[in-house]
């Protein structure tokens, strides 16, 4: 059994295992993911987690063959779409599947688009590369995409250019680019940082409604834990390249079991109203900063910035714990021994010991 | 005048001439007192003029019309050297980029020093003893002064702006989206900082953000523009937890929480449209095209600021008697 | 490298029960040996707190300042190296080498035109002065013959033979007169006279009596064959004497004294050597090229530092003032840059002109830098615009920082960097401007040398002898691409984007 919740039960659509990327730069080799492991069901969002640095758009971006081999590499590691092997494809088998099967939108959606074109011929560039059909036909799956995204007169405005679209509509254009040709997976890289946030909430509202009507699974990268709880059905935490937690979104949110997720938590403002004569609650933020990925520590990557730190934490990599059917978390505090060390709220709610799972 | 007001700023405008006639109305007609010791946020979406409204209140921008009174003195229209000389030292700015808002040339130590130097306020001697100072009241080591602002992350960088806005101790800081820019763990410190300096140093800061949680989570009063306009005011938590304008019933309503429970059951209609353009804008309450509330006057006349319950104020028809009819106030 | 296949057997990651009896999910990759160990190898002693100096910030590197810093990043991208080092070689060659290579560049030895680059010295023999040259008769010798012969029947003269030494200087002849000639004929050529083709004809002389002549036509070292033949009023004697003549390289005394002062007569003298040659006057090309380098860097260098200088003055008030002053500052700019530049050149040295004697440099200098000086004006301005609103330079004007501060110390030392780099590019546009005018004769005033006058007079003979042109054009190109790649590596290394923090 992989790593995948159990919230589905049913094989994973993309199964990613030990994933390593290296890029060669100025100042050296950058270990930008460490062995990275995690599973998209079908249907499900998972959202992947982490702040900058973290090697989370270097993750989604090597499993559509997205980095340039020059400076990047992939060491190792297996990327497995609906069963088929994906990593290390020869281009032209690539190609079929990058923007048919999955698809993706970028951050950014004023540098994403084609300026010179017009989205329509953008849109049916797509289709017209991975499907046999005439451009009329073309056009005409424009316009209908346009409409599911929700841009008012999509028949006008298939022949605008991306300058004329506002933020929020060129993000709708990235996605009806994205959805064209149906794919099963949709892999979102930050869609709604650079949009305010009521534009954010169409897009995210549009990009859920979208899923339900075509059983897509979507990958969503993002900062930001309010995201996250609104869209999520799993998550996968990443810090300075490796994924250090992973689960269903509640579990995440109300199980935590590793300090970075913890540590996320406690640094963002919560949602209740304080109480009059209280003082003001602090913010909890973690300290230091992330590790240089140049030459990244020998132990756990958080392990300088973690406030329940252990000798082993310095020396050894904490092998990656299964807690819970599908709750992953890649800690020593978790080993027996520790259990001391291990802060009561780290394990809030019902804790199943890694003993106990051996009974399974 | 209030006698417990440090700023008091009334109807404030600042508009831009975007060529051929056209007029950006940057900010249209704010106003707002600001008390001693008080943290005040100010959010709103892109557009709304936020930004603007910081810069124009220091001086940085000219002001179009409207005052800004700062204990008791009108501040002038245009700001001229000598202006800045006078000001600055009550009146400071921390800013939004901390990659742009240092001076990559230049030491720490010369940029903590450069205001008390231009004052002349410190002697050549005092100078590595108060950058110190300053460096440790941030959370830096005062070794980090002959270093350049490059070795720095943005975080520290942010702080070393923080220190070189204090180093001339005034009294009210501008924070202009101090933590847009930095990662979710870092902005907890450079807020957590923020909070304990108020405290320490008895400053009074207008906190500037888009991040609504942030800027309820940090401010006593919370104030939201939309457009060049304010919409509303009030204590942070009244206007977050019981919003009374639609806008920012929709701002609140499409902010995400970190709680899937809540988010589930959360009934979610999000705001219909896009923000439109500033320029050339129509008269009539300029949230009018979107908002789900909107009669027919709110296209034709413009909306009253009014105060709905002490303290909390509004600019909508919703809450003016004579346009009760056909509308549902919350 | 190859990436591991995936089987039916890896698809799924192993659990691995260890002794204790702890269940640990691996994924398939994983070092899974050293986990193993370090499971079993671990004691409660490994999970006590971590003592570490946490969140103090690491800053162990050295501190660099800006120009530190992009020193050291230049330092590692070797074409720009290379081309520095090669940039200050031009500059040694220069200023030093008329120091250490000190031949006369305007000395011309008409005697030794457009010789091919040879480190190999000439040994020379030195001659005496030549001696009047008499032309000599045969005493008693009729110059009509009594009666008339038919050419065939009059023999070759005999007794052809050299005069006096043979040598570049002169080759004189003798022969024994022929009874029945009315004149003879000598013919030169490199090969040996066959029947019917016996070489140029160098000299007819009247007379019977005449029995010697004196050849001083383009004598130069290697085998001659003369040949003669009687005449008899206009025609020919089919037969013929020849003579092989070895001249070897000689030199006259007086041309000897101009070398060496103390030559005499019979020495082997050592002749200079041209390492690259003489071009067609003589002038022995690498003290021409040294001295046109100081001619062509000059300008290359003076040239961009005055209109650097002025484009930054006046780009820089254009900048920093705005509005109408910037307008009416970038209309002036946009009309000069409008002129044509090769117009304008002649027109300048119309104007200014460059009578005898003069080396046309200044009026050059003045048109370059007159027409020149837009493009740091726009770089310039467009840096000070964008200086003027960045965040550093708002939050200096709020700290109450004058107008004049905020120039001096904000906005130019955050625009040499562009201004050293415009710079280094402005250097090879110039020498290449300079070398082309000078190419096409609107330049440097002959005799003055310069890279590209020397390509001028070079591309003339360059079928024949390509040494006068290559050695100048090489030089020309080898410093324009040094000093760009130069201006590449000075552009990347000043880049804002500095070291990481870490």
């Amino acid at each position: 059994m992989s790593l995948t919740t159990a919230t589905s039960q049913q094989n994973p659509i993309l199964d990613v295992r030990d994933l390593r990327v290296e890029f060669d730069t100025y100042g050296g080799v950058v270990k930008a993911v460490r062995g990275v492991n995690f599973a998209v069901a079908p249907g499900k969002t998972l959202a992947i987690v982490g702040e900058s640095g973290c090697g989370k758009s270097v993750t989604v971006q090597s499993l559509m063959g997205l980095i340039p081999t020059p400076p990047g590499r992939i060491t190792s590691g297996s990327v497995k779409f609906q069963g088929r092997e994906i990593l290390g494809l020869a281009p032209k088998d690539a190609n079929q599947i990058r923007g048919k099967e999955i698809g993706m939108i970028f951050q950014d959606p004023m540098t994403s688009l084609n300026p010179t074109m017009t989205v329509g011929k953008q849109i049916v560039e797509t289709l017209r590369y991975h499907e046999n059909i005439t451009p009329e036909e073309g056009r005409k799956r424009a316009i209908e995409l346009l409409e599911q995204v929700q841009i008012p007169e999509p028949a006008s405005r298939v022949d605008a250019y991306p300058f004329q679209f506002s933020g929020g509509m060129r993000q709708r254009v990235m996605i009806a680019m994205a959805i064209a040709c149906n794919p099963k997976l949709l892999i979102a890289d930050e869609p709604t940082t650079a949009l305010d946030v009521t534009v954010q909430a169409q897009i995210l509202n549009l990009m859920k409604r979208l899923q339900r009507e075509r059983g897509m699974s979507i990958i969503l990268i993002t900062h930001d834990l309010g995201v996250v709880a609104q869209m999520a059905d799993d998550v996968a935490v990443m810090y300075a390249g490796q994924v250090v937690e992973y689960g269903s979104v509640d579990s995440i949110f109300f199980h935590s079991s590793h300090p970075y997720t913890l540590g996320l938590r406690s640094a963002m403002p919560g949602h209740e109203e304080s109480k009059k004569g209280e003082p003001k609650k602090k913010l909890k933020p973690i300290e230091g900063s992330p590790p240089d990925l140049f030459h990244p520590p020998k132990g756990c990557g958080y392990a300088a910035r973690c406030p329940y730190a252990m000798k082993a934490c310095a020396e050894h990599m904490p092998p990656l714990w299964e807690l819970e059917s599908g709750h992953g978390s890649r800690c020593w505090l978790h080993h027996e021994a520790a259990s001391q060390q291990a802060p009561a709220e780290l394990f809030r709610g019902k804790m199943i010991s890694p003993q106990a799972l051996g009974a399974r | 005048m209030n006698p417990q007001a440090i700023l008091e700023i009334r109807d404030l405008k600042k508009h831009f001439e975007v060529g051929k006639g056209k007029t950006l109305k940057a900010v249209d007609g704010i106003q707002l007192t600001i008390k001693e010791n008080e943290i005040v946020g100010l959010v709103g979406e892109s557009g709304c003029g936020k930004s603007t409204l910081g810069r124009t209140l220091v001086g940085l921008y000219d002001k179009t019309s409207g005052e800004v009174i700062y204990r008791g003195n009108r501040m002038p229209t245009r700001f001229t050297a000598s202006d800045f000389k006078r000001y600055s030292r009550e009146i400071q700015m921390i800013f939004q980029d901390p990659y742009s808002s240092l001076n990559p040339r230049m030491t720490i130590r010369e940029i903590i020093a450069e205001g008390p130097m231009i004052h002349g306020l410190w002697t050549r001697d005092q100078v590595d003893e108060k950058v110190g100072f300053w460096l440790k009241r941030v959370g830096l080591h005062p070794d980090h002064m002959s270093r350049y602002p490059h070795e720095f992350s943005g975080g520290q960088r942010q702080r070393i702006g923080i220190a070189r806005a204090l180093a001339l101790e005034p009294k009210l800081v501008v924070c202009d989206e101090p933590i847009s820019a930095l990662d979710v763990s870092v902005q907890a410190q450079v807020v957590n900082l923020l909070g304990e300096l108020k405290e320490t140093l008895g400053l009074t800061l207008l906190f500037i953000a888009h991040d609504l949680s942030m800027v309820r989570f940090v401010s006593d009063r919370m104030a939201v523009m939309y457009l060049g306009q304010m919409v509303e005011l009030g204590p942070s938590d009244e206007v977050y937890f019981r919003p009374r304008h639609p806008y920012t019933q929709s701002l609140v309503a499409s902010n995400p929480e970190a709680d899937p429970k809540r988010e589930r059951e959360r009934n979610r209609k999000p705001l219909q449209g896009e923000i439109p353009s500033p320029i050339n804008l129509k008269p009539g309450c300029r949230f009018a095209g979107r908002c789900p509330k909107a009669i027919s006057a709110c296209q034709t006349i413009d909306p009253v600021w009014r105060e709905i319950e002490p303290g909390h104020f509004a600019a909508c028809h919703g809450f003016d008697p004579q346009h009760q009819t056909g509308f549902q106030a919350q | 490298m190859s990436l591991p296949t995936a089987t039916s057997e890896t698809s799924i990651p192993t659990r691995h029960t260890s002794e204790k009896g702890r269940t640990v999910m691996r994924s398939f990759f994983d070092d899974s040996e050293k986990v193993l160990e370090s499971l079993d190898g671990l004691t409660s002693e490994h999970f006590s707190p971590l003592v570490s100096e946490k969140g103090k910030l690491g800053l162990s590197r050295p501190s660099l300042s800006y120009w530190k810093d992009a020193w050291r990043r230049l330092k590692k991208n070797r074409q720009a190296i290379v081309s520095l080092y090669i940039v200050v070689g031009l500059v040694l060659f220069t200023l030093a080498g008329p120091l250490v290579w000190t031949k006369d560049a305007s000395l011309q030895t008409l005697g030794r035109i457009s010789e091919a680059p040879s480190l190999a010295s000439k040994q020379v023999k030195v001659l005496p002065e030549l001696t009047p040259y008499q032309p000599l008769f045969a005493e008693g010798f009729p110059a009509e013959p009594a009666k008339r012969v038919y050419p065939e029947d009059l023999p070759a003269p005999a007794g052809f033979r050299l005069l006096s030494d043979a040598s570049t200087q002169a080759v004189r002849l003798s022969w024994s007169p022929v009874t029945g000639a009315t004149g003879y004929r000598i013919y030169r050529g490199t090969y040996a006279p066959l029947e019917g083709s016996l070489g140029l004809p160098i000299a007819t002389l009247d007379g019977g009596h005449a029995i010697s002549v004196q050849d001083l036509y383009s004598l130069t070292p290697g085998t001659l064959h003369y040949a003669i033949v009687a005449l008899s009023g206009d025609e020919e004697s089919p037969k013929f004497a020849s003579l092989e003549v070895k001249l070897e390289e000689t030199l006259a005394l007086s041309a000897a004294l101009k070398i060496d002062p103390k030559a005499e007569a019979g020495q082997t003298l050592s002749m200079p050597v041209h390492p690259l040659g003489t071009d067609y006057l003589g002038r022995d090309l690498l003290a021409r090229l040294m001295k046109g380098a100081r001619i062509s860097l000059f300008i290359g260098f003076v040239a961009p530092f005055f209109s650097l200088l002025i484009g930054v003055l006046i780009g820089g008030i254009s900048g920093y003032f705005g509005g109408k002053v910037d307008a009416w500052i970038m209309r002036f700019t946009d009309f000069v840059l409008a002129l044509p530049f090769l117009l304008f050149m002649i027109l300048f040295k119309v104007a200014f002109g460059a009578g005898p004697g003069e080396d046309g440099i200044g009026p050059m200098l003045i048109a370059m830098v007159a027409l020149s000086w837009t493009g740091p004006a726009r770089l310039t301005r467009g840096q000070i615009l964008q200086l003027r609103e960045s965040e550093f330079v708002q939050a200096s004007r709020l700290l109450g920082a004058k107008p004049m501060y905020l120039i001096i110390r904000h906005l130019l030392p955050n625009t040499l960097g562009v201004i050293l780099v415009s710079l280094t590019f402005a250097i090879p546009s110039a020498i290449f401007t300079e070398a082309f005018l000078s190419f096409i004769g609107m330049g440097v005033v002959p005799p003055t040398p310069s890279w590209g006058s020397m390509c001028n007079d070079g591309i003339q003979i360059f079928l024949t002898h390509p040494h006068e042109f290559i050695f100048p054009a090489l030089l020309i190109s080898i410093t324009v691409l040094a000093f760009n790649l130069l201006g590449d590596g000075l552009r990347d290394a000043l880049d804002p984007k500095m070291r990481s923090v870490s």
